[in-house]
C-alpha cells in the first residue's frame, strides 16, 4: 500500500512568548524553535505503521523553504522512503493555495492513501487535507483515530465530540486527516536523522508546476494579528467563602462550562 | 627402603581409551571456548588484551585472593578461596603428574611424599569448600543465591569428582599397600576399608574409570556451564581497568552489536552471585529490574544469535519453549537502572552494568518505537531547547536576576572561572537556590567567576545516560565550542552529573580528535571548590550551628568520581555541627533514584520510591538536616520528605545552602 | 451583507448544541442587517428536528432521506452545493466539528467559495465578512478577510457564541425539499458509533476538571471533593502525590508523568504547582487555584486564585450549587 503523507514545519509555541511582527499580520519567528507539526507527526507514524504491516512505500511531502527539509528528513528517519519539498518562493499561501499546490504534485504519484494532520499548529485551519481530497476527487474523512486497510476499503474511526467515535468504511484511494493520539509516534534519534540524509529528497519550485494564477491566489487574508488580553499571575479573589464560591461559579460559567 | 613413587595407569588396561576420551573432552572444551570467543568477536569494538600491570595486580588481588568476594561476606570469600585453591592445586597436581610421566620422572622419594600430602590438602579444601557452598545455598539459603538446577549439578559434580578421586587413591593404596601410603592420609583411611588387597584390586579399574570419565566430563562441560567463569572471570578482572574506547554514534550501524567485546567477556564472567541484586536501589525498591537478570538476558540474547549452539540456557529453554524463540530482553526493562554504580562496586568480576545499560538503551533509542513517552518528550526538549525541563531557553539565567553575575559569553575575560550551572539547577525552582547560594559563597570568598548565562547548553549527561548518543555528541560539540570560543579553561559545576560528563566522558571522546582540535579544560565539582576555600581560609565559619546533620553521597560525586571527603570536610569545619553517617554511606551509598534519566521517567517508580527508602534511612540517624551535593538528589529527597511525611522532623539542604546558613548570608533555602 | 444559511448538526436523534449557538449569532447579524436566516437540515425521515430549528430561524429547509440519518460528507456536500448554487446565500455556516471539518473544505472547493474555519467571531464590514480566529493554539487572535466572492463559507467554534435560555422566537416556516434524484452513492458508509467515554475516566476530554493535590491531606477527604465534582458535572483529576499514595488511580493524574489536559476550566484544589504538574495544564483554558499558601507557585500560572482553605471553598461551592 503506497501512502503519501503531507507534513508542515511550524514553530513550537507551547511555552514561547509570541511577538507580533512589525507588519502586524504574523509573528516574529527568530527566537522560535521550528519542528514538525504535531498532528503531522502522528500522520507520518501512521503511514510508516501501514507500510510496516502492509508493505508499500511512504512518500513525505512538504511546502516550504530549505529549512523545512528538517521535517522531511525526520519523516525519512521514521521510515518514509522518499521526500518531496515544494519551494513556494516568496508566494503568499493560504489553505486553499496549499491544497492546490499539493494536488498538482500528488496527482502524478502512485498512491492508495493520502494522510495529513487534522490541522497545523500555526494557523489552526484544518482545511488543507479535505480541500486536497476534493481537488484530487478522493474520498475523505477528518479527525481520524484509526485506520485498518481491508482490500479496496479501509475501516476507519473518526473522533467526534464528547467521547464518541464513529466507525465507517471508506473506499480507497482516500484522504484521511489524522488526529493526535492515533498511535505513539516513534522517537527519532539524532543519528537516525543524520543517516536519513542518504534517502531521496526532491525539490520542486512551485513555478515549475504550471498552476494558474487563480489557483495561486489566496482566498483569505490575515488583516491583523492581536494578543489576547494579558494576564499577570492569578487575579486573587478575596472575601468570605460564600462570596468566593459565587464568584467562582460565575467565572466557570463565563468560560463556557455549564454547571 | 623402596623409593616412594606412583606407577601411572597402574593396573589399567586399554589406556588408549582414556586417551581417546581425554582428546574428546579437550576437543569439546576447546570448541566451547572458541564458541565464546566467536561471540566476543561480534562485539562492536575488539580491544587487544595487551599487557597491563594494573590488570595483573587486580588479577592477583581479585582473582587469586578474592578481594571482592571477601568484602562484605567473609564466609563466601573463604568458601570460594577453598574451592579456587583446591581446584588450582589439583589442576597443578594433574599437570605435574603428566609432566612426570611424559617429560621427566621426578615425583619420587620425598618429592613424591610432599606431592601426595599437598594433593590431599587441596582435595580436602575443595571438598570442604564445595560442601560449604552447598550448605550456604541449600541449608542456610543465603538470600542472594538462587537455586537453579545448574547451581546444584555443578558443585555436586565437582564434589563427586573429588570424592571419587579420594576413593581411587584409597582403593589403590589398599591394593598396593605401599609403606609410604600413610602420607596420603585421606586415601589411607579409605584404604583401611578393604582387609583383602584382592578385593580392592578387583574394583580398582571400575573406580578408576569412573573417576576418569567424571573428570574428563567436567573438563568438557566447563565452557557450557557457570564454570566457564574460571576462564572469563580472570579475563574480565584483568581487562577491568581499561576504559572502553568511545563509540561515536556515527560508527554504529544497525546490524552491529552495540556491546563491546569486553562487555561480552564481562557477561560470561558473571556467576549470578547476586551481590548486585542486594545493592541495586531499583531492585531494592521492588521495581521489576535486577542487574543480574538484565545481564543474563543480554547474554542469552547474544548467545542465541551468535553462539554455534544457539545459547546455553538449555534447561530453561527446555522447561519454557517460548524462551528459545525470544529471550526475555524486554526493551522496557532498560529504563529502570539509575546508573548509580552500586552493582559495579560490589561485583567480584567487574560487570559494568551501568555502561551495558547505556549501550542497551542506545539500541532502543535508535529503534525509536519503544522509547517511553516521557523520555521521548524529555529528549525532544533537550534537542530543541537544550534542557530537559522547559520548552523554552529564555529562563535559563533567571535564577541569577538579582545577583549581578557576569556573563562570560559577553565579557570576554581571559581564563575566567566558569560556573556551569546545569539545566536542573538553573531551571528547577527548588534547585535554583543551590545556584544562588553558591554564587553568594563565591562572592563572599572574593572569587571572581561568571556563567554562560542564557547560552549555557546542556552538558549531554542525560542524552548519554539514556543512550541518545547522537544528541550527546552534538551537545558535547556545542559545549566544547562555547568553552573554546570564550577561553574557558576552568569549570566548576553544580551537578555531579555535569562534573562526571565533563571529567570522564568528554576526554574519551576527545581522544579520537586530532590534537589541535581538542579543547582542554579543568573541571571541578563545587564541593571541591568550597573545600579548597575552607582549607585556604577564604571561608571561615564563626557562627556556631548546633545541629545534627547527615550527608547523602550523590552517586556521580561519590562512587563515580570518588569525592567523598571534601563535602564532609566542609560540613565538619562548621563549628557546633555534628555529622552522623547513614548506614549506607560513601561507596555503598544508596541512590536517590534520580540518576540515569530516571528523574524524567518517574512513572517507573514502584510503590516504594528509592528516594523514600533513602530519606527514611536519613531520618533514622536522628539528624535534623540531610545535606546533599547534587540538584537531582536535592529534588528527589525534598519530594520524598513530603511523601514520607517527614516534613516536620527533617529538612533537606544542599551543601551550598548549609554553608550560606553557616556564614549568615541571606538565604531563602532549605524550607 | 445578505442571507445567512446555517447547516444544522445532529447526532443520534439530537440536535447538537453548536447548531443553536450558530443560529443565535446568525440571528443577531441578520437582525442588524435585516436579512433572512435559514437553517438547513439534512436528516433521516421524520427526524422531528425541524420545529426546534424553526424557533430560532426565519425558515428551515429540510432534506429528509434515510441515507441522511447520519452525517455523510459526500451526500451533504452534493446537496449543499446545489442549494448554494441555487440560492446563492451570502454566508453559509457549518459547525467546526469533526463532521464540519470533513464537509466545509470539500464544499469550499466544490462551490468555489472561500472558507474560513474555526471562527470565534463573525462580523460584516463594507458588505464583506470579517472573521476572528484563534491561531498558534489560541495564543494569538487573527482578523481574517476574504477574497471577493458571491458567497462565503465559515465553520464556527463550539462555545464561541452562547445563546441565552430565551433564544427562541416566533417559529419560522419549515419547507420540505426534494433530495436530488441523481445523487451518487457515497464512498463512505457508516458502521457504528462507539462510546469512548464509557468505563474509565478520560481526563483529557473533560471541559471542567476539579483537580486535587497534596493539600487534600488524607484519603478520606477525597470523597468530599468527588461529591463536589459530581455536583459540578466535572471530572476529578489530581497531581502526582495523590497517585503516589494510591488514593486515586493513575488515569486521574495530570502532569508530565500523567496526562496533559485541556479543559475549559481547571479548578486546582490544594495543588502547589510543581513544574511537572503545571506542564500538564498549559492547554487549559482557565485555571482557578485554591491554596492556603498565598505564595504557592500555582498562583503564578493560574488565572484566578483563592488563598484559602480548600475545604472551606469546596463546601461553599457545594452549598451554592445546591441552592441554585
Amino acid at each position: 500500500m503506497d501512502v503519501i503523507v503531507c507534513v508542515k514545519q511550524v514553530p513550537e509555541v507551547i511555552d514561547a512568548d509570541l511577538k507580533i511582527s512589525r507588519e502586524g499580520t504574523g509573528i516574529e519567528k527568530e527566537d522560535l524553535v521550528m519542528h514538525i507539526n504535531d498532528w503531522d507527526n502522528y500522520a507520518v507514524e501512521e503511514a510508516v505503521c501501514i507500510k510496516e504491516t502492509q508493505g508499500g512505500t511512504v512518500t513525505a511531502i512538504t511546502i516550504g523553504d530549505d529549512e523545512s527539509e528538517d521535517v522531511l528528513r525526520r519523516a525519512l528517519a521514521m521510515g518514509a522512503d522518499k521526500a518531496i519539498r515544494i519551494d513556494p518562493g516568496e508566494r503568499e499561501l493560504d489553505g486553499f493555495v496549499i491544497s492546490k499546490i499539493l494536488a498538482k504534485v500528488i496527482k502524478d504519484l502512485e498512491y492508495h492513501l493520502v494522510l495529513t494532520g487534522v490541522q497545523a499548529d500555526d494557523d489552526n485551519s484544518g482545511m488543507v487535507g479535505i480541500m486536497l481530497a476534493e481537488t484530487l476527487g478522493l474520498s475523505h474523512a477528518a479527525v481520524v483515530t484509526g485506520v485498518e486497510p481491508e482490500g479496496d476499503l479501509a475501516r476507519i474511526r473518526v473522533e467526534l465530540e464528547g467521547g464518541m467515535d464513529e466507525v465507517s468504511r471508506i473506499q480507497l484511494p482516500s484522504l484521511l486527516t489524522i488526529q493526535t493520539g492515533i498511535n505513539e509516534p516513534r522517537y527519532v534519534s539524532i543519528m537516525g536523522i543524520r543517516k536519513a540524509g542518504k534517502k531521496e529528497l526532491t525539490v520542486i519550485p512551485v513555478a515549475n508546476l504550471g498552476l494558474s494564477e487563480d489557483d495561486l491566489t489566496p482566498r483569505t487574508r490575515i488583516e491583523e494579528v492581536f494578543l489576547p488580553p494579558e494576564t499577570t499571575g492569578a487575579e486573587m479573589i478575596e472575601g468570605d467563602a460564600a462570596s468566593v464560591a459565587a464568584e467562582l461559579i460565575k467565572i466557570i460559567k463565563e468560560k463556557g462550562v455549564s454547571i | 627402603m623402596v623409593t616412594p613413587y606412583r606407577v601411572s595407569y597402574w593396573s589399567i588396561e586399554s589406556v588408549w581409551i582414556f586417551y581417546v576420551l581425554a582428546a574428546l573432552a579437550v576437543a569439546v572444551f576447546v570448541f566451547g571456548v572458541i564458541s565464546h570467543v566467536s561471540v566476543w568477536s561480534r562485539g562492536a569494538r575488539r580491544q587487544g588484551i595487551g599487557f597491563s600491570g594494573q590488570g595483573i595486580f587486580n588479577l592477583f588481588l581479585d582473582g587469586l585472593l578474592g578481594r571482592r568476594i571477601f568484602s562484605g561476606d567473609v564466609a563466601a570469600g573463604t568458601m570460594h578461596l577453598l574451592i579456587l585453591w583446591g581446584f588450582l592445586g589439583l589442576f597443578a597436581g594433574t599437570v605435574l603428574i603428566s609432566a612426570d610421566y611424559w617429560v621427566y620422572h621426578f615425583l619420587k622419594g620425598p618429592v613424591y611424599i610432599g606431592y601426595s600430602i599437598c594433593l590431599e590438602f587441596f582435595g580436602l579444601m575443595l571438598a570442604i569448600g564445595l560442601v560449604w557452598a552447598l550448605i550456604r545455598r541449600y541449608l542456610q539459603r543465603v538470600t542472594r543465591l538462587e537455586r537453579r538446577i545448574e547451581d546444584l549439578i555443578v558443585p555436586v559434580w565437582l564434589l563427586v569428582v573429588v570424592l571419587s578421586g579420594f576413593l581411587v587413591e584409597g582403593v589403590r593404596l589398599s591394593a598396593q599397600r605401599p609403606e609410604w601410603g600413610g602420607w596420603s592420609f585421606i586415601g589411607h583411611v579409605i584404604s583401611l576399608f578393604w582387609s583383602d588387597p584382592r578385593g580392592a584390586l578387583s574394583i580398582y579399574p571400575y573406580v578408576w574409570w569412573s573417576h576418569a570419565i567424571l573428570s574428563l566430563g567436567l573438563v568438557a562441560a566447563i565452557p557450557f556451564c557457570k564454570l566457564f567463569h574460571v576462564l572469563a572471570a580472570p579475563l574480565s578482572i584483568y581487562m577491568e581497568d581499561r576504559p572502553d574506547l568511545p563509540m561515536p554514534a556515527e560508527t554504529v550501524t544497525g546490524d552491529e552489536e552495540v556491546f563491546s567485546s569486553r562487555q561480552m567477556i564481562f557477561f560470561d564472567a558473571c556467576t549470578r552471585c547476586g551481590r548486585c541484586v542486594e545493592v541495586c536501589p531499583s531492585a531494592g525498591a521492588g521495581e521489576p529490574f535486577s542487574p543480574r537478570e538484565f545481564i543474563a538476558a543480554v547474554r542469552e540474547d547474544l548467545l542465541l544469535r551468535h553462539h554455534p549452539l544457539k545459547g546455553l540456557d538449555w534447561f530453561s529453554r527446555w522447561s519454557d519453549p517460548r524462551k528459545a524463540e525470544k529471550p526475555d530482553l524486554d526493551p522496557q526493562k532498560v529504563w529502570h537502572c539509575t546508573t548509580c554504580r552500586a552493582c559495579l562496586e560490589v561485583c567480584p568480576v567487574y560487570v559494568a552494568t551501568p555502561k551495558v545499560i547505556e549501550r542497551a538503551r542506545s539500541r532502543v533509542v535508535e529503534d525509536g518505537t519503544q522509547v517511553p513517552l516521557l523520555l521521548s518528550q524529555t529528549l525532544e526538549k533537550l534537542y530543541k531547547y537544550n534542557n530537559p525541563w522547559e520548552a523554552s531557553k529564555k529562563n535559563r539565567a533567571k535564577w541569577s536576576q538579582d545577583l549581578e553575575i557576569s556573563d562570560l559569553t559577553k565579557t570576554g575575560e581571559e581564563d575566567p572561572l566558569c560556573y556551569f550551572v546545569g539545566c536542573t539547577t538553573a531551571l528547577d525552582t527548588r534547585a535554583q537556590d543551590l545556584a544562588r547560594s553558591f554564587a553568594r559563597i563565591l562572592k563572599h570568598a572574593g572569587v571572581p567567576f561568571g556563567t554562560l548565562g542564557k547560552n549555557e547548553p546542556c552538558c549531554g549527561d542525560i542524552a548519554r545516560r539514556v543512550g541518545e548518543d547522537g544528541l550527546f555528541e552534538e551537545q558535547m560539540e556545542s559545549c566544547l565550542a562555547l568553552f573554546g570560543r570564550n577561553n574557558i579553561r576552568r569549570v566548576v559545576t553544580s551537578s555531579p552529573h555535569c562534573f562526571h560528563t565533563f571529567r570522564n566522558e568528554y576526554p574519551t571522546f576527545q581522544a579520537l580528535r586530532p590534537p589541535d582540535e581538542k579543547v582542554h579544560f579543568d573541571v571541578r565539582h563545587y564541593t571541591q571548590v568550597i573545600g579548597e576555600l575552607v582549607s585556604e581560609g577564604s571561608i571561615r565559619f564563626e557562627k556556631r550551628l548546633n545541629i545534627k546533620v547527615t550527608y547523602h553521597d550523590p552517586c556521580y560525586l561519590g562512587r563515580h568520581n570518588r569525592v567523598y571527603d571534601e563535602p564532609r570536610k566542609v560540613i565538619r569545619s562548621i563549628p557546633g555541627i555534628e555529622l552522623v553517617e547513614m548506614s549506607h554511606n560513601r561507596a555503598n551509598s544508596l541512590c536517590c533514584g534520580g540518576g540515569g534519566g530516571r528523574m524524567w521517567q518517574q512513572d517507573l517508580d514502584s510503590k516504594i520510591k528509592m528516594s523514600e527508602i533513602r530519606i527514611r534511612e536519613a531520618a533514622e540517624t536522628g539528624a535534623e538536616i540531610v545535606i546533599t551535593a547534587c540538584p537531582l538528589c536535592l529534588i528527589m529527597l525534598e519530594d520524598a520528605r513530603k511523601t514520607a511525611s517527614l516534613e516536620d522532623t527533617l529538612r533537606v539542604m544542599d551543601l551550598n545552602e548549609l554553608v550560606v546558613m553557616a556564614l549568615g548570608l541571606r538565604s531563602e533555602g532549605g524550607e | 451583507m445578505g442571507e445567512i444559511y446555517v447547516v444544522a448538526e445532529h447526532r443520534k436523534g439530537e440536535v447538537r448544541e453548536i447548531t443553536f449557538e450558530m443560529l443565535f449569532k446568525a440571528r443577531e447579524l441578520c437582525r442588524t442587517f435585516s436579512h433572512r436566516l435559514t437553517a438547513l437540515l439534512l436528516a433521516g425521515k421524520d427526524a422531528g428536528f425541524a420545529d426546534d430549528l424553526a424557533k430560532r430561524a426565519d425558515r428551515v429547509l429540510v432534506f429528509e432521506n434515510d441515507r441522511l440519518e447520519t452525517f455523510n460528507s459526500d451526500l451533504h456536500k452534493e446537496i449543499l452545493n446545489r442549494v448554494i448554487q441555487k440560492d446563492q446565500p451570502f454566508m453559509t455556516w457549518i459547525a467546526h466539528t469533526s463532521w464540519g471539518m470533513d464537509l466545509a473544505p470539500a464544499l469550499s472547493v466544490k462551490t468555489g467559495l472561500p472558507l474560513a474555519t474555526d471562527c470565534v467571531d463573525i462580523q460584516a464590514e463594507d458588505g464583506r465578512p470579517i472573521v476572528i480566529r484563534q491561531i498558534y493554539s489560541g495564543k494569538l487572535f487573527s482578523r481574517v478577510s476574504f477574497k471577493e466572492s458571491p458567497g462565503y463559507l465559515m465553520t464556527v467554534r463550539s462555545g464561541a457564541f452562547l445563546p441565552p435560555d430565551d433564544a427562541e422566537m416566533e417559529p419560522g416556516e419549515v419547507l420540505k425539499q426534494d433530495i436530488p434524484a441523481d445523487l451518487a452513492e457515497p464512498r463512505k458508509t457508516f458502521v457504528e458509533f462507539v462510546d469512548t467515554g464509557a468505563g474509565e475516566i478520560d481526563i483529557t476530554q473533560a471541559d471542567l476538571l476539579v483537580s486535587i493535590g497534596r493539600g487534600i491531606g488524607e484519603e478520606e477527604n477525597i470523597a468530599t471533593i468527588r461529591e463536589l465534582a459530581d455536583r459540578m458535572g466535572a471530572t476529578l483529576s489530581c497531581s502526582r502525590p495523590v497517585v503516589d499514595k494510591n488514593w486515586l488511580p493513575k488515569f486521574h493524574q495530570v502532569g508530565t508523568s500523567g496526562k496533559s489536559v485541556r479543559p475549559k476550566v481547571y479548578l486546582a484544589l490544594g495543588i502547589s504547582g510543581a513544574f511537572q504538574h503545571v506542564a500538564g495544564i498549559t492547554g487549559a483554558g482557565t485555571v482557578i487555584a485554591v491554596n492556603k499558601d498565598r505564595k504557592a507557585p500555582i498562583f503564578r500560572v493560574a488565572d484566578y486564585g483563592v488563598a484559602d482553605d480548600l475545604f472551606k471553598v469546596a463546601n461553599a461551592l457545594k452549598e451554592k450549587l445546591a441552592g441554585a
